[in-house]
């Protein structure tokens, strides 16, 4: 199905990328939960007190993202990772034949015994392999900060609290003590495995779809402008629909709304909820936790069959 | 209907010669690549059309044409790069468009301007084309490399044009596949290396494999083609032999004055008929004279004694080569259509 020396050139030509995004994602989570650690609960607490105003932007509610492992989990709405992701999928994904067609390489390429079908198909996985690892090295970078990183955390004298006016009065006078912590005492990185999985159906719907326009076209410099106009078009519309209320339908017309790590976190966390592994909704949730990935992921999927088509029929033009 | 792809040869156990008849055998009438009716449209424009070939297995098959002619169109579908509007084409009897990839197994295609992996060195490109192609043979590839002369450990980034296609050339003149296809092989190369390329192709040909080479000089088709066609405005517009073109030759001469009546109005006998083309010319650099040119075909011995019988003066006779038919075929197409006997 796949070729093998097709696939061993697409990694030798890949790689510098790849190490380039795998590095930057690994450090960029460990530093992050590090950063995490670096400002106490109450200080961040109350920054976040600040912006109350702008809740309905925020994936999850700010009384959840106020807990470690809700900050923690932040990581993965981050701008770097999705710019890094990002880029993955869209250099690889728009190179497969628009690239090779620009350099002019299609053509010794195809002269080859090779069917097109194969060579999608071994660019596929090498680029998909690729973007598994890169997730899994900010899983990684999340779980190495997580057993790394000790803080200290300020512990509050105990109070009691007036019934009606709801002001608590300290017992002690005597200063707040600070504890030292391990991060893994506050957070699991096992509870980010599911954000792991959207994080890779997110990218690999881009893949899929910048394989399906590079498939189509013949200038890279096209396809990557065509993939990028999409993903703007997709952000700005789910801003929208974050922003304005009579805009909220944008919200079902773009695929970000699939990508939701932080709220498959809370899900995870919460214990009134039968876990976050199911495709079926529970309670009044619209779809079950694990069928936005899999809407992105079919999408992927669908947009890669798409490309297969679309390049098994198109006439290769000669280079330019 | 196309035998299996599993019955077509290979050279894996047996030398490319073998392969390469034994290839030719599997085709309809021992020719090895057939298209029929061959046909390319872009909306209205035809990038070929009703273009029927036929190439006899283990010759050197020239085509000639101006740019846009329809060549690369041509060498594009039979590869399978292009999809026909119409018509089929067939190599070594596998359909070139159904059976795509096993038709690619016995071939070897050199583009016009072949680009390689950028981020290769000359030695890596080698071995994965080498791996891609199961006739591949990288010990070959690399002694054609060694004989243009080209450093290996160099990065195709940092090559030039020139490198670059000799790295072309030994990915491809390496490989042991039945059938070598050449777009302008030579392009972009200095005297030297040109003449081993056409050595390379000659030899080839000694092992049995056939030849397709397109080229537009003139020249080089001459030196190594045993047959030739002129492509024009992506129409078949001649074929032939090259053995004939070198029977064929012309013949200026001046004409006396006081023959004059008799060049036009003896006929040319009955046993020379057909051979020889008379047309009378004045030539702008020696206003005031009368010249004729003719053009025969075949043994010229029984010609001489008639030539000598017009007494003509200051005559010169030179092989009549392709650029005579070249010019030829541009002045056919706008009056006349090949006649199929000429195609064929």
């Amino acid at each position: 199905m796949i070729d093998r020396v097709l696939c061993k050139k697409y990694v030798n030509q890949s790689m510098l990328l790849w190490l380039a995004c795998g590095l930057a994602l690994f450090a960029f989570s460990w530093m992050r939960v590090w950063v995490v650690s670096l400002l106490d609960m109450q200080q961040f607490t109350t920054i976040i007190e600040q912006f109350r105003d702008f809740e309905k932007f925020s994936p999850i509610a700010f009384d959840q993202l106020v807990t470690y492992t809700g900050r923690v989990g932040a990581t993965f709405d981050e701008p770097l990772i999705i710019i890094c992701v990002v880029v993955w999928c869209v250099a690889r994904g728009s190179d497969v034949v628009s690239g090779e067609l620009g350099r002019g390489t299609l053509e010794m390429l195809l002269a080859q015994p090779i069917s097109r079908s194969r060579l999608l198909l071994s660019h596929a996985v090498v680029s998909t392999i690729g973007l598994l690892g890169l997730c899994l090295l900010v899983w990684l970078g999340m779980w190495i900060g997580i057993q790394l990183t000790v803080f200290e955390e300020t512990v509050q004298p105990p109070t009691l609290n007036i019934p009606f006016f709801n002001i608590p009065i300290p017992l002690s006078s005597a200063e707040p003590e600070t504890v030292t912590v391990r991060m893994s005492e506050r957070v699991e990185a096992g509870i980010f495995a599911p954000s792991v999985v959207n994080l890779f159906t997110f990218g690999f719907f881009l893949l899929g779809l910048s394989t399906l326009m590079s498939s189509w076209d013949r200038y890279r410099w096209r396809t990557i402008g065509l993939v990028i106009a999409f993903y703007v078009l997709q952000t700005v519309m789910f801003g929208l629909a974050k922003a304005a209320e009579p805009l909220a339908w944008l919200e079902h017309l773009t695929f970000l709304t699939c990508y939701r790590p932080q709220q498959l976190t809370v899900t995870m966390m919460d214990p009134d909820v039968p876990g976050v592994w199911r495709l079926f909704p529970a309670g009044d949730e619209a779809l079950g936790p694990m069928m936005y990935p899999l809407i992105l992921f079919a999408l992927g999927l669908a947009a890669y069959l798409a490309a297969f088509q679309v390049f098994r029929r198109r006439d290769l033009p000669a280079p330019l | 209907m196309s035998p299996d792809p599993a019955s077509v040869p290979h050279s894996d156990a047996r030398p490319a010669g073998d392969a390469a008849v034994a290839g030719a055998e599997d085709a309809d009438g021992g020719a090895l690549v057939q298209a029929t009716k061959l046909t390319k449209r872009y909306g209205d424009f035809y990038a070929l059309r009703d273009c029927t070939v036929s190439v006899p297995a283990g010759e050197v098959f020239g085509l000639l044409g101006p740019n846009g002619a329809g060549k690369t169109t041509l060498l594009r579908l039979l590869l399978g790069y292009l999809f026909p509007t119409s018509g089929t084409a067939t190599i070594a009897g596998l359909d070139v468009t159904h059976d795509s990839v096993a038709v690619r197994r016995l071939v070897s295609y050199l583009p016009g301007e072949a680009r390689l992996p950028r981020h290769m060195r000359g030695s890596d490109v080698l071995q994965f084309f080498a791996e891609m192609q199961p006739d591949g043979d990288l010990v070959r590839s690399r002694r054609v490399a060694e004989r243009l002369e080209l450093d290996l450990d160099r990065r195709v980034a940092f090559m030039s044009t020139g490198m670059r296609q000799k790295l072309a050339v030994a990915v491809v003149l390496g490989a042991r596949t039945p059938l070598l296809i050449l777009d302008e092989p030579t392009a972009n190369l200095d005297p030297t290396v040109r003449s081993a390329i056409l050595e390379m192709v000659s030899d080839a040909q000694n092992e049995g494999r056939t030849v397709i080479f397109s080229s537009h000089v003139l020249a080089e088709i001459e030196e190594v083609c045993t047959r030739v066609i002129f492509l024009r405005r992506g129409i078949l517009a001649r074929g032939l032999r090259l053995d004939t073109l070198k029977q064929r030759h012309r013949i200026f001469a001046q004409i006396d004055d006081q023959i004059d009546d008799q060049i036009d109005g003896v006929p040319v006998p009955d046993a020379l008929r057909g051979l020889v083309e008379i047309q009378p010319f004045t030539p702008a650099a020696a206003p005031g004279t009368r010249w004729v040119r003719m053009d025969t075909a075949g043994d010229l011995a029984p010609l001489l004694s008639w030539l000598d019988s017009l007494r003509l003066k200051r005559m010169r006779i030179e092989p009549l080569g392709l650029r005579a038919i070249y010019d030829n075929v541009h002045d056919l197409v706008r009056s006349e259509p090949a006649s199929d006997e000429e195609t064929s």
